[in-house]
């Protein structure tokens, strides 16, 4: 018997309660203010108006930069999402092998995910600086490189530069959370397979994967969301320069709203990329719930 | 023990060390510098190629070849020859002649100079020749096992050649580092008059290596031809030296692939560390550096000349301790709210049951997919309404709510945990449910409590965009923001941003280095476990 049994019906919802009430102020009413203020009118100084129906929906979706900004978000959670979780996972895999200095590894592995996300775009903001970057003040010193290199020749290549440091920063929370799954994975299993005669590959695909599919799911789903709401690296490096060409929906609608006052469009942009994290939120609670079942 | 594959296998760490020997014997042959020298120049203007002028400069510079063959140098004669159009409309030309030498030079070259590290490189090379003179002699013995069971002569030979390997391979870095100032950037610093003190006596040594002392001045044009990076050619000797590495200790003992294997696991991790901790060091050295240091692409050190601490004394005077004290009190604040909030939702959900409690949980899981980012908007407007904008506590409740659903997550996985049994027998003896769950089970539950309580303050104290829009008083600003003002559209303060980035940065590390090993148990734990 796992529960407590209360004196009444009713007490459970009272230690909810505080909690809830949160969750409705903070988080559901602003939810339907965004719904409301997209369907409204809204002046420059932000002054609502009346009904205007799907008015700014179809304004967002005419904005000569919105098919920029949707194909860069794409790219963004992809290239991000896809890279950070393949190359935590080839961490995670060697951090679980037994070796002098294992802890100390896993302590710096920890430093990109504690750090603040804005710090750590304006430390490779200047790291990859032409005229003065300490990457080519580096590489000049060590030798590898007889003149500077310009980095940042171009907003692809700067784009690029985000979503290395858009992976650089996922790539722990990744790792830790295989790490975990690989952690519970029982030995024997890898002992049955060597009797059987696989090898490091057939382990890998038969016992390894199927193993931390739990964990890569919850890590891959969550990754998604951060890496889609990820705000700070956009805004510290490029800002978006050169107009937009480097913006993700979040920052676009940042800029949309708090700079060039196209706060129609900006807030039913908002409500698109809120419809898109439901679904990944969707998709989400269906893992749960049928991992509840099992 | 007589194992009959050992022969075999030292005949076959003989061959691998007689391969990377061999690799290091190619890789001192690869040509390292590659360039053509302009010994002397002398420019000609209104000349065009074969007339009166033309031939008196050219015999003049044959003569000037001439004497630099007599010395033994193989230079040849070059002529650029510049088209242009003079004030009064003619066509006029511009030749300059210059003596040059084709340079090819490889790492044999550098063995008979009488540079300093070409000392080093010459004790590389002996050792590794002595390293394989030594393994050859040691593995006449008879087919033995392990190294502790082979003759006593046999091994303290291969012991030798093990360690005399490794020598060679802790002195290549030392000939790296000496090298890299040597010849590439400090060369061409000197030679374009950029450096000036103390180098006088390198600067000798290098030019009577290259040019037999005749170079001079002319040192830095020679090098502005420079086709390959000397020293980082260089660097390709450390796939040798891993190498080395790995043969070094198969000398001594052990398997060719596991020690191969352990070496590129050692090589990953160290690499990756490395990795992690750059854009650390670059905060660090550049924290605290001078602004003319910082942005000087001519800065040669890899640390401060001189470590400029009043660099936090200037930045504690634009307000850094404020920014600290309100991110403190906002991260501890919203930590505070959400444990409130969270331990008794959490509690709730653990050991009670009820209707709706699964409709809960995946509310719970919903909120936790929005990020207070794309409701941006929503939450200003509310905080405009509540009349919160410019408040300290409007971002102490923004982070509880949307911490919320991880707190619960994370302790309700806790409290599932822990067997209920201990607070079933409290209640049993007369305690009622709240004074159960703060006696019994928070005691039992601190490291689950503790992990959620950090977890929580680091992402409050790591929030940055909320924090831009909701406050615009800059006495009230959170640290993340509050770094900001040191980078302004045209010019950042770097040194400053990177003082105040550390001084945001170390508290929140070290205490996610206390969690961190709670961080592989817990943190899937709600997702995994349900």
């Amino acid at each position: 018997m796992n529960t407590i049994r209360t004196k009444h019906r009713w007490e459970p919802y009272l230690w909810l309660l505080p909690s809830v009430i949160m969750l409705a102020v903070f988080v559901v009413y602003p939810i339907i203010l965004v719904f409301r203020l997209s369907f409204s009118e809204i002046s420059k100084s932000g002054v609502l108006g009346g009904f205007v129906g799907f008015q700014n929906y179809v304004n967002a979706v005419n904005l000569p930069a919105f098919k920029t900004v949707m194909l860069n978000t794409l790219f963004w959670v992809v290239s991000v999402v896809g890279l950070s979780t393949l190359l935590g996972f080839i961490i995670a895999m060697v951090l679980n092998q037994k070796f002098h200095g294992r802890k100390i590894a896993r302590a710096i592995l920890v430093f990109p995910w504690a750090t603040s996300l804005v710090v750590q775009a304006s430390v490779w903001n200047y790291i990859i600086k032409y005229e003065y970057g300490n990457l080519n003040n580096v590489l000049l010193n060590l030798g590898i490189i007889r003149e500077a290199i310009n980095w940042r020749s171009s907003y692809q290549i700067e784009f690029l530069w985000e979503c290395g440091v858009g992976i650089f920063v996922t790539v722990p929370f990744v790792a830790f959370c295989v790490l975990s799954g690989l952690q519970s994975i029982d030995e024997s299993l890898y002992e049955a397979a060597t009797v059987d005669g696989a090898g490091f590959w057939s382990k890998l695909w038969n016992v390894t994967i199927p193993m931390v599919r739990p964990s890569l799911t919850v890590s891959t789903v969550l990754n998604i969301i951060y890496v889609f709401n990820s705000f700070p690296i956009v805004y510290t490096m490029t800002k978006g320069a050169p107009t937009h060409k480097t913006d993700t929906l979040v920052t676009y609608l940042y800029m949309l709203f708090f700079y060039e006052k196209q706060k129609g469009p900006a807030t039913a942009l908002s409500v698109i990329g809120f419809l898109i994290l439901c679904l990944c939120a969707g998709i989400y609670m269906v893992s749960v719930m049928r991992k509840e079942e099992e | 023990m007589q194992n009959p594959n050992l022969k075999a296998l030292n005949r076959r760490a003989l061959l691998l060390m007689l391969v990377g020997l061999l690799l290091a014997a190619i890789l001192f042959s690869l040509p390292l510098y590659s360039f053509q020298a302009r010994i002397f120049t002398k420019k000609s203007a209104n000349t065009f190629v074969g007339d009166e002028k033309y031939q008196s400069v050219r015999a003049e510079m044959e003569e000037i070849a001439e004497s630099y063959r007599a010395d033994g140098f193989d230079v040849d004669i070059s002529e650029d020859v510049t088209l242009r159009t003079n004030s009064k409309g003619e066509q006029t030309s511009l030749i300059a002649f210059s003596v040059t030498q084709d340079i090819h030079r490889n790492l044999w070259s550098f063995l008979p100079s009488s540079l300093p590290s070409a000392h080093v490189l010459r004790a590389i090379a002996l050792c590794m020749l002595l390293s394989a003179a030594c393994a050859l002699l040691g593995l006449r013995g008879e087919e033995e096992t392990v190294h502790r069971y082979l003759p006593a002569r046999s091994r303290r030979l291969r012991t030798a050649a093990g360690v005399l390997l490794l020598i060679a391979v802790l002195l290549v870095p030392v000939f790296l580092l000496m090298n890299n100032y040597f010849f590439s950037r400090r060369l061409a610093l000197i030679g374009k008059g950029l450096i000036s003190e103390g180098v006088e006596q390198s600067f000798r040594q290098a030019d009577s290596f290259l040019f037999g002392g005749r170079m001079g001045e002319k040192i830095g044009d020679a090098l502005s031809g420079l086709q390959y990076d000397p020293s980082g050619m260089l660097w390709l000797l450390i796939p040798c030296l891993l190498l080395s590495i790995v043969f070094a200790i198969q000398l001594r003992n052990g398997e060719i692939k596991s020690a191969l294997l352990r070496g590129l696991l050692y090589f990953f991790v160290v690499v990756m560390c490395l990795a992690i901790l750059y854009p650390y060091y670059v905060m660090l050295v550049t924290g605290f550096r001078s602004n003319a240091e910082t942005l000087d692409i001519n800065f040669l050190h890899m640390f401060p000349t001189e470590w400029k601490f009043e660099n936090l004394a200037y930045i504690v005077q634009r307000g850094v301790p404020r920014y600290l004290l309100n991110s403190l009190i906002i991260a501890g604040g919203a930590t505070l709210l959400a444990m409130l909030c969270g331990i008794p939702a959490a509690y709730a959900m653990a050991r009670m049951s009820f209707r709706g409690k699964k409709a809960f949980l995946g509310f719970v899981i919903m909120s936790q997919m929005f990020s207070p980012v794309v409701l941006l908007i929503g939450i200003t407007q509310l905080m405009d309404s509540l009349h919160l904008t410019n408040t300290v506590m409007s971002l102490v409740f923004v982070n509880a709510a949307f911490n919320q659903a991880f707190a619960i997550w994370l302790l309700r996985g806790t409290f599932v945990s822990i067997s209920p049994e201990m607070e079933q027998a409290a209640m049993i003896d007369g305690c009622g449910t709240v004074s159960s769950l703060l006696r019994v089970l928070l005691p039992m539950a601190a490291p689950g409590i503790v992990t959620a309580l950090i977890f929580v303050f680091i992402n409050a104290w790591n929030e940055y965009t909320i924090a831009t829009v909701l406050i615009q008083l800059q006495t009230l600003r959170p640290i993340t923001v509050g770094i900001t003002q040191f980078s302004s559209f045209n010019m950042i303060e770097w040194q400053y941003l990177f003082a105040s980035s550390l001084l945001a940065t170390i508290p929140v590390v070290i205490l996610f280095m206390t969690i961190e090993k709670h961080l592989t148990s817990g943190l899937t734990a709600g997702g995994v476990k349900g």
